[in-house]
């Protein structure tokens, strides 16, 4: 015992006698020491911070709608049920701003059977052309409606016209636009296939449609409103590849010099949206186009000379406006009512229009936003249609719907 | 179309909502960092005066200003920059207004040196250079050969936003330390000899104050309330306050009285330029 106190004891002096032997560090070499570490430091931080930059430049936003519809009878026999759950759109958008005026938008859809991709382009601002921008990729047709986003409109479901001649809503092709800063106009211009319905990568013909839209604002700040209003133009073509035969808006039959011709595809419009300040906000918004729509005929390239006649081409003159009506009432609610009317075909009326039948239709919607992620929208909305012997009745076909959007 | 028995019932919703919708207990007030002293000295000043009157301020930055008014979590936003026309669309979509735009008073965009730089003037070319990352050493401006390092905002800042669009006009350099508040920036460069900063100039205490000239032929001038209220000083800017909907009640109250003589002396005090 009295040998390990011995080694213990010599072990303590031997460590305390080299701790003496070193020199202890002058301040200035701490001040060094450290000096280093925070150099160190912060050269780390400099390149998290940069990598954190990027990072920063990639916006993720997105919503997620769960509703819930309840059929008219009509629709029940169609769908085989009178009311459903179901995933209207679950979407993520990806938007990465590489440099200043160089944008990358990716918005692919998840709702349940619908895994789509929905938006994907690039936006350039033109060099030494302030305020105009190039758009490329697959995106949004320059319409009001169509723009305007399912998360922010006022009613479940856009209107039939738009439904109809713009389906789907994206287009591929590109885009100039103009925003002004100092002049309040917009100005778009797009080129695209044209027959894009969201399935096929390619166009179907050679021609490509263009589009252009022109909005211009009024703003009466005194009175608290602010007008946007303007034409817009839609110029394509539809190729008929196997039948030079068609059937005009008219009933009557027609024919184009040969097959592999195109069929007019063309339509104007107006839009205009008033906003005002009245006990909280308001806004009248509507919108009307009118032209010539055309759909080229199906029949094999070997069909004889009767089935071509049986089933040509068919060129329909139509024309349909919405309108609505929102009332926002205090900072949580908003009452909605919009008519809209479609008619696809004007030149036939009553039993000759057979199933080209108009629809007008009112819609009634509620939405409350529980905070600033989510929101609840009652909608029902009520369409009537035209009657004729083919549609001897008016549908019951009204739609309730319930649906919660969540919003990040 | 068989059904309109909902229409009443959305009638009657409606009626309900519009009379409690209007209740205002309290003023929130939230946004530009540059503005946040300001913005707290009118409403302690104010609610001295009436006390049954209570404004809670914040900060934080114009950009977080305007969202949280797109949010409705703000009765008030201060911005020292113009919303953006993206902005207000968004505005449009959710509360079918314009918003409301209220100039409450004006500001020069102050470039802070750190008191020892012999740079004294610069100009607008030279300070987008410098910011952009092109300039990078100061003995291209006239000082001393240091290499240039650069203070900034955030980007949910005003000011980092209104600086970026009128005087820089391209990506800010890669090598600009973001800092949150005015006052972060002003502390950076008193104690960098080779730094210089941005911002509100209600925080100009302990730096130097670069004179700023549009180009090399103009005149130089440094932000004071003369060469602000001629428009001489090249990046005058206006402090606005944004409102969803007209004012009403108290909060109109509360305008009224920022925009009268009493509020604008406020604007005086703390150190930026009246309105009128």
């Amino acid at each position: 015992m009295k040998k390990l106190l011995a080694i213990g004891i010599f072990a303590l002096i031997s460590v305390y006698g080299f701790s003496q032997t070193q020199k202890p560090d002058s301040l200035k070499d701490v001040i060094e020491k450290h000096e280093g570490k925070l150099n160190a430091l912060d050269e780390r931080v400099l390149v998290n911070e940069a990598d954190l930059s990027k990072l920063n430049k990639i916006k993720v936003s997105g919503y997620i709608q769960s509703q819930w519809e309840s059929y008219g009878a009509d629709l029940e026999k169609s769908n085989g049920y009178n009311n459903t759950f179901y995933i209207r759109r679950a979407r993520i958008k990806f938007t990465y701003e590489a440099l200043d005026g160089v944008k990358f938008v990716l918005q692919p859809d998840f709702s349940t059977g619908n895994l789509s991709l929905k938006d994907a382009y690039a936006v350039v601002n033109i060099p030494k052309l302030k305020n105009w921008t190039l758009w490329t990729g697959q995106m949004n047709r320059p319409d009001y409606e169509v723009e305007y986003s399912s998360s922010q409109r006022e009613v479940l479901e856009r209107s039939r016209v738009i439904k109809t001649i713009y389906p789907g809503e994206r287009e591929v092709g590109v885009k100039l636009e103009y925003a002004g800063t100092k002049i309040p106009l917009k100005f778009q211009l797009m080129a695209m296939n044209g027959n894009f319905t969201g399935a096929q990568a390619k166009d179907f013909d050679s021609q490509k449609d263009i589009m252009a839209r022109l909005v211009y604002s009024v703003k009466l700040p005194g009175a608290g409103v602010g007008i946007d209003f303007g034409p817009n133009v839609y110029y394509g073509g539809n190729l008929s590849k196997n039948n030079k035969y068609f059937k005009n808006s008219d009933g009557t039959l027609d024919s184009l010099k040969s097959v592999w011709k195109y069929l007019n595809k063309n339509w104007v419009g107006g839009e205009i949206q008033i906003f005002a300040d009245v006990l909280g906000g308001m806004a009248i918004k509507g919108e009307y186009i009118t032209g010539i729509n055309s759909s080229p005929s199906s029949v094999a390239a070997t069909s004889t000379m009767a089935q071509m006649l049986a089933s040509p081409s068919l060129y329909n003159n139509f024309s349909g406006y919405y309108i609505y009506f929102v009332k926002n009432i205090g900072p949580k609610n908003q009452f909605v009512a919009k008519y809209d009317y479609y008619d696809p075909n004007t030149k036939l009326s009553g039993d000759a229009a057979g199933n080209n039948i108009y629809y007008k239709t009112w819609t009634l919607a509620w939405q409350y936003y529980l905070n600033d992620f989510i929101r609840i929208s009652l909608n029902y909305e009520m369409p009537k249609n035209e009657i004729n012997a083919s549609n001897p009745t008016d549908k019951k076909d009204n739609t309730l719907g319930v649906r919660i959007q969540a919003k990040f | 179309m068989k059904n309109f028995k909902i229409l009443p019932i959305m009638l009657v919703l409606a009626v309900m909502a519009s009379l409690t919708a209007f209740s205002q207990a309290k003023i929130t007030v939230k946004g530009s960092d540059t503005m946040v002293i300001l913005a707290q000295k009118w409403a302690e000043l104010y609610m001295k005066t009436n006390p049954s009157a209570s404004i809670q301020v914040t900060g934080g930055g114009s950009g977080i200003g305007i969202t949280a008014l797109i949010n409705g979590t703000t009765d008030i936003c201060n911005a020292s920059r113009p919303m953006k026309q993206t902005e207000i669309e968004k505005l449009k979509a959710r509360y079918n207004t314009l918003g409301v735009e209220i100039p409450c008073a004006k500001d020069g965009v102050t470039i802070f040196l750190n008191e020892t730089n012999k740079v004294s003037e610069l100009t607008l070319i030279q300070l987008s250079g410098i910011y952009a990352g092109k300039i990078r050493n100061w003995k291209e401006v006239g000082g001393n050969d240091a290499e240039i390092r650069l203070y900034g905002r955030e980007n949910s800042s005003g000011t980092y936003t209104y600086f970026h669009d009128e005087v820089v006009k391209a990506d800010y350099a890669a090598n600009t330390q973001s800092l949150p508040g005015t006052a972060a920036v002003v502390n950076a460069v008193k104690k960098d000899v080779n730094g210089i900063g941005y911002g509100g100039a209600a925080y100009a205490v302990g730096v130097k104050n670069a004179k700023v000239k549009k180009d090399a032929n103009s005149t130089a001038y440094l932000p004071t309330k003369e060469s602000i209220g001629k428009g001489a000083y090249p990046i005058t800017r206006f402090l606005y306050m944004y409102l969803r909907n007209r004012p009403t009640g108290e909060t109109k109250k509360y305008i009224d009285w920022i925009l009268s003589a009493e509020g604008q002396l406020v604007v005086t005090e703390v150190g930026y330029f009246p309105v009128k």
